[in-house]
């Protein structure tokens, strides 16, 4: 036997690196990349966890960076946004949802403050995109067309750039100066404008198509729904979209005190509360109950506060002139939600009937696109223009995006299809080409991209305590009707940051080390400023995915 | 929530024996990295014997003695004073011994070397019974826990180890675990900076022994502390008390609830265990009040 | 030797054993009194406290801990010294077998007490004998002087084979009795005992561990390793007789012949047993009868070849075991038949139970065995007498 080969029968030579543990497991952990619900809630594909992150750390021009990726309006949707993220948001199951749109403001705001403008386009392109309609589905299909180097000219039939964040939303919800701020710095990348130049023909919009290599539509909806109770040629009938637009513009119709305003959307709520600063006495007739208006609940109560009187779940029959005023003959309706965003069924309550009293009618009850401006050939869904899943409508080279194709009728959708449309442009574009387009997918992080949204379940909850959610004060009641001040105050920076704080960062790895830390058997090693995992050692017992506080692990099974 | 900020170097190695999500193999990781290369270890028979490696490997990177298992503290104090003959008074010696050979077997030489003061760090690695030889019951099994030896649930209660080592007057005496790591490495980092016979004891929560999934170790360790079963606190000089983790947020009937070892007790167990539990609690409380008290009094 | 390099002075077996370990410098010396080793023990803490004896003393709580902590400082790579007795020796059983296992060249001073129950504290070997499988060195000293000669050069001989040894003399025949004792100087002693340097050690600045499992293979290799170097035991244990005699002028060899010349009957026996024996036989070789004593001061390893060398020829053999071991009886008689087993022309050997308990022998007692072995069966169990 040859006694130099045999190990020495005491005093240890070597480690135990020797033994390959990794064959003992059965299934395997892997960082991955995946979608937040927020982000997968999110119109425009925010990529939420990354720009708070950055926050957090406070990298606020960071994290404008990664939101206007997706988004170049952070500070109006940080006030109008409806923020299904935040319905959608993790924390809701420890304790209450991330202020992710109060955060957005924030970002916005300081953004505006320190006068941050996007860097110029890496390179010109050749190709010329027409947009036409600039509300917030046209500049957001410009700003993502421009940042991709496509010379852009928007068309806007109107004086002003904004479409319905001007028109219809009052300036104590967004101020004029924001607005104008985030509109200006779009523009400021180079895009041509146009206003006071409708396309309002279908001989213009074939003009539109020789000249141009693509053409986006985003001509809203801005022929009002019509009650067909109503008159609308009595002077005592307003329509609220109309109203709404003359009072933004610092003109407001001159009618009676006693105002009914008709709706219960968002657009009604806020004629209803623009008409309490303009000094009427406003009720509010909705057919829908409160809980389920379709305007959000902030609104609700801010307009309950103003003053405004709401009849709920009720309609109006017929109004005619009486004595005294316009009565309204109203009864009360069993509200019945459809499948579809937008349908609904009543069923009058027997015996329920009631009047009300006013001096004027403003009814709200929505808007259709006007598509008699364009050629037959684009195909119709409803009163909508028919875009498929990626914006384009059945004609070559012509996408829509906005309240003219979507019953989503909420501003940041209406940001999102534009980006989606601009990327299909961009994308199809790029095709002919040769050369690919940019994609707009998610953010990247660390770690394989997956699909799946993290469940709550994926959250490691030991590494977030209970924290309340911030807050920011409403002005006083007395404070609001008096003139146009923003009604909702934003965080300042110790809120902004103790709530990024909270934040359970998603399907985002934050490099906190936990899984390296946590391993039994060092089978984590930190790598190019992530993770990797040695298989060699790793036993697969699932503790680095426990202890995972963004839910950015998982376990496959290994079959082997 | 806050980066783990611990340091860098490793001086545990991949490739030991220990099962797969083995609290102790994680918890020694840490230990070991905060207590650095200048250090020897002492580790008598036990899950961690095997987990250091088969002949000749080894899974520490610092030099290990394996004694009898009844000889870690006497152990320890030869090569503590070995190296102090040898003007390496630095060098930390460490022990690594399980509860069997803390509180039973390895009791007397622990109690005679605490009398001497000796200066080493004595780590229990306490998961609450004779795991490695399949789990039989030791004087640190809880009430009612089933073991390989107490098939029907042990019928009396846990030694408390910290509260006698605190009675021998040992410099530092103290409670951790890995579920709340960064308050361990603070405890040994602790204990580094002080001589005398300094004592961690730590929840080990044993995935096979107590009936836990693989990745389940951590919660059971949380749930024990948070539950007050297993309170985190330091007690200096035997009589300065300072309790780390203040609050217990859920019964005992949680913590219970997550381990095999446990599931045949019936509700009448369950509530003598949680009176068992809150009367710990509150004694407990009364020492630190006790120790506030003194100190105000000294001042 | 000149009064320069040794001083005379009046010392019991313990305190001659208490000097030896001054001398060879040990760096720890953990320790756990028990009659009747306790002189020791306080004789070295008394050098202590006047400076003159540099160790870690430790006071553990038992011997199981103390033998624990020698085994571990000396793995640290330093001199380990301790001392014990009876109840204590056999409390260290177990880490007996760990420190030979573990190749600690840790010196023991042993006083052979009757060990319980019941209990007693009277002069017996059974203590160390009874350790006779763990792996020990052993050596039987029969006076103080040959005690502190002894456990001096033990420290020589474990250091060079790396085996553990202890020395043992008997209760108070030796531990108590005073006696003149040539004590080197701390020079001399320096000289002959070079600095213990072990090739591998507990030490953070060159890492590696000890302790770890073993495979089968291993520890069958390890066994053999020990045989090995026990093997070597008896030229190393010669050699440094050889040097201790020419610095001191005191040599005492593994066995001693005293007057087995043309001896009929040679007595058999260690320890302080030997002291008596020799008186009996000058007084039996002045009444004309041809007896010797071969006295086995190396016990462990057995000196097989050197017990077969002295005894080659001699008729008769008569074993005094002050031990007993139940079931065969005393242990020095079953080691040496079988030693001898097999020998070209063995001698008759007899076994007598002589002393067990610590009852009293007296020269003419022996005399007295001798006269009467012939009623004893040769090849015979050994048998009690009076």
């Amino acid at each position: 036997m040859n006694a130099a080969a045999l190990p020495p029968t005491t005093w240890t030579t070597g480690t135990t690196e020797v033994f390959k543990t990794g064959t003992w497991r059965a299934s395997l952990p892997r960082h991955i990349s995946a979608p937040s619900p927020c982000h997968a809630a999110c119109p425009v594909d925010g990529d939420i966890a990354q720009w708070i992150g950055r926050a957090r750390e406070r990298d606020f021009r960071g994290a404008w960076e990664i939101l206007t990726r997706n988004n170049p309006f952070p500070a109006v949707a940080g006030r109008v946004c409806h923020h299904p993220c935040e319905s959608a948001c993790n924390r809701m199951s420890l304790d209450e949802p991330l202020a992710i749109c109060k955060l957005e403001r924030h970002i916005g705001d300081v953004a505006l403050a320190e006068g941050w403008s996007y860097p110029a386009p890496e390179r010109e392109l050749a190709e010329r995109i027409a947009v036409v309609g600039g509300g917030p589905a046209g500049l957001s299909a410009a700003y993502h067309l421009r940042r991709r180097g496509y010379a852009v000219t928007l068309f806007e039939a109107r004086r002003q750039l904004g479409g319905l964040m001007r028109d219809g939303i009052p300036a104590y919800r967004l101020p004029r100066a924001v607005l104008d701020g985030e509109i200006g710095r779009i523009l400021e990348l180079g895009v041509e404008v146009c206003c006071e130049e409708p396309i309002d023909s279908p001989g213009a919009f074939e003009r539109l198509r020789e000249e141009f290599d693509a053409i986006h539509l985003s001509i809203g909806a801005r022929l009002p729904k019509r009650l067909p109770q109503l008159d609308y040629g009595a002077p005592w009938v307003v329509d609220g979209a109309h109203w709404l637009a003359q009072a933004n513009a610092g003109a407001a119709p001159a009618l009676g005190r006693r105002l009914v305003v008709i709706g219960g959307g968002s657009a009604a709520i806020d004629v209803a509360r623009s008409a309490r600063r303009a000094g009427h006495e406003v009720t509010l007739l909705a057919l829908e109950p409160e809980a389920q208006m379709p305007a959000q609940r902030d609104e609700v109560e801010e307009a309950l506060e103003e003053g405004v009187r709401l009849v709920d779940g009720a309609m109006l029959e017929r109004a005619a002139v009486v004595d005294g005023g316009v009565a309204l003959e109203c009864v009360r309706v069993k509200f019945i939600l459809g499948a579809e965003r937008g349908r609904f069924s009543i069923e009058p309550i027997e015996g329920s009937a009631f009047r009300l009293l006013a001096d004027a009618i403003v009814p709200s009850i929505g808007q259709d696109p006007d598509l008699s401006c364009l050629p037959p050939e684009f195909e119709k869904q409803g009163a909508l223009l028919r875009v498929d899943r990626r914006q384009a409508t059945g004609v070559a080279g012509v996408y829509a995006a906005g309240d003219v194709a979507s019953m989503a009728r909420f501003v940041t959708e209406a940001i999102g299809m534009g980006k989606r449309a601009a990327l299909q442009i961009d994308a199809s574009l790029r095709a002919i080409d040769g050369r690919p387009g940019l994609a707009g997918a998610r953010l990247q992080g660390l770690g394989t991209p997956v699909e799946a949204v993290v469940p709550f379940e994926a959250i490691a909850g030991f590494y977030h305590p209970a924290a309340a959610r911030a807050g920011a004060p409403r002005l006083a009641v007395e404070q609001r009707l008096g003139g146009d001040a923003e009604v909702q105050s934003g965080f300042d920076l110790e809120q902004a940051l103790a709530e990024a704080q909270r934040c359970f960062s998603c399907g985002t790895c934050i490099r906190c080390d936990n899984c390296y830390q946590y391993c039994p058997d060092l089978a984590i090693r930190r790598l190019d400023g992530g993770y990797a995992v040695n298989g060699d050692y790793c036993k697969g017992c699932g503790i680095c995915v426990r202890e995972c506080p963004t839910g950015s692990m998982e376990m496959v099974e290994e079959l082997r | 929530m806050e980066k783990l900020d611990l340091v860098e170097e490793q001086m545990f190695c991949s490739g030991h024996a220990a099962c797969p999500g083995c609290i102790e193999a994680l918890s020694v990781r840490h230990v070991l990295a905060a207590l650095g290369p200048d250090t020897v270890a002492v580790v008598p028979p036990s899950c961690m014997a095997i987990i250091a490696g088969p002949q000749p490997f080894s899974s520490l990177r610092i030099p290990v003695y394996q004694p009898t298992l009844e000889a870690s503290a006497a152990s320890a104090s030869g090569l503590r004073r070995a190296l102090d003959a040898q003007g390496k008074h630095d060098t930390q010696v460490v022990v690594f011994a399980g509860d069997g050979g803390t509180y039973d077997i390895g009791f007397q030489c622990l109690s005679s070397a605490a009398e001497r003061n000796e200066d080493f760090i004595y780590v229990c690695l306490d998961n609450e019974g004779y795991m490695n030889t399949g789990a039989q019951k030791s004087s640190s099994t809880p009430r009612y826990a089933r073991t390989g030896s107490t098939p029907a649930g042990k019928t009396t209660r846990k030694k408390n180890l910290t509260e006698i080592m605190a009675a021998h007057g040992v410099p530092y005496a103290a409670t951790a675990t890995a579920g709340y790591l960064p308050d361990l490495v603070r405890k040994v980092q602790k204990a580094k900076s002080l001589r005398g016979t300094r004592l961690l004891t730590l929840l080990i929560p044993c995935l096979d022994g107590w009936g836990l999934p693989d990745d389940g170790g951590l919660r059971a360790a949380r749930f024990a502390v948070e539950s007050g079963v297993f309170p985190l606190y330091e007690v200096s000089d035997g009589r300065r008390y300072t309790l780390n983790h203040a609050t217990r947020v859920r019964p005992v009937s949680d913590y219970l609830g997550l381990q095999r070892r446990y599931r045949h007790l019936d509700a009448a167990q369950i509530e003598a265990l949680q009176a068992e539990v809150d009367e710990g609690w509150e004694r407990l409380l009364r020492r630190v009040a006790a120790s506030e008290d003194e100190l105000t009094a000294a001042c | 030797m000149s009064e320069a390099v040794e001083e005379t002075m009046l010392l019991t077996g313990n305190h001659a054993v208490a000097w030896a370990a001054r001398l060879a410098r040990p760096k720890v010396a953990p320790g756990y009194p028990i009659t009747p080793q306790t002189p020791i023990l306080e004789k070295l803490t008394e050098f202590a406290a006047e400076g003159a004896f540099d160790a870690e003393i430790i006071t553990p709580e038992s011997e199981h801990s103390v033998m624990a902590a020698c085994i571990a400082a000396s793995l640290a790579g330093v001199r380990v010294f301790t001392a014990t007795a009876s109840q204590g020796m056999l409390l260290m059983h177990e880490l007996l077998h760990y420190a030979a296992g573990a190749r600690a060249p840790i010196v023991m001073a042993n006083v052979n007490r009757t060990v319980a129950s019941p209990w007693a504290f009277w002069p017996d070997q059974t203590d160390s004998l009874a350790q006779r499988d763990t792996g020990w060195i052993q050596f039987y000293s029969e006076s103080a002087q040959e005690s502190l000669d002894t456990v001096i050069q033990a420290f020589r001989i474990a250091e060079r084979v790396l085996v553990p040894v202890m020395v043992s003399h008997d209760a108070f025949y030796v531990s108590h009795a005073l006696e003149p004792v040539r004590v080197p100087a701390q020079a001399l002693v320096d000289a002959f005992l070079p600095p213990f340097d072990p090739p591998h050690r507990i030490d953070p600045e060159n890492v590696e561990s000890w302790g770890n499992v073993v495979s089968q293979e291993m520890f069958n290799r390890h066994r053999r390793d020990l045989g090995e170097a026990m093997a070597r035991v008896p030229a190393v244990a010669l050699e440094a007789d050889r040097e201790w005699n020419r610095l001191t002028g005191r040599g005492w060899g593994i066995v001693e012949r005293y007057r087995c010349e043309d001896a009929r009957t040679v007595i058999v026996t260690m320890g302080s047993m030997c002291g008596t024996a020799r008186d009996a036989v000058d007084a039996m070789r002045e009444a004309g009868q041809p007896v010797g004593l071969l006295k086995v001061r190396l016990y462990r390893p057995l000196p097989v070849e050197a017990l077969r060398a002295a005894l080659a020829g001699v008729p008769e053999v008569l074993v005094l075991d002050r031990n007993y071991s139940p079931g065969h009886g005393g242990v020095l008689h079953q080691e040496l038949r079988a030693a001898l087993y097999g020998m070209e022309g063995a001698p008759r050997i007899r076994g007598l139970l002589a002393g067990v308990g610590g009852v009293n022998v007296s020269p003419r007692r022996i005399a007295e065995y001798v006269r009467d072995a012939a009623d004893i069966d040769a090849g015979a169990d050994s048998v009690w007498m009076k």
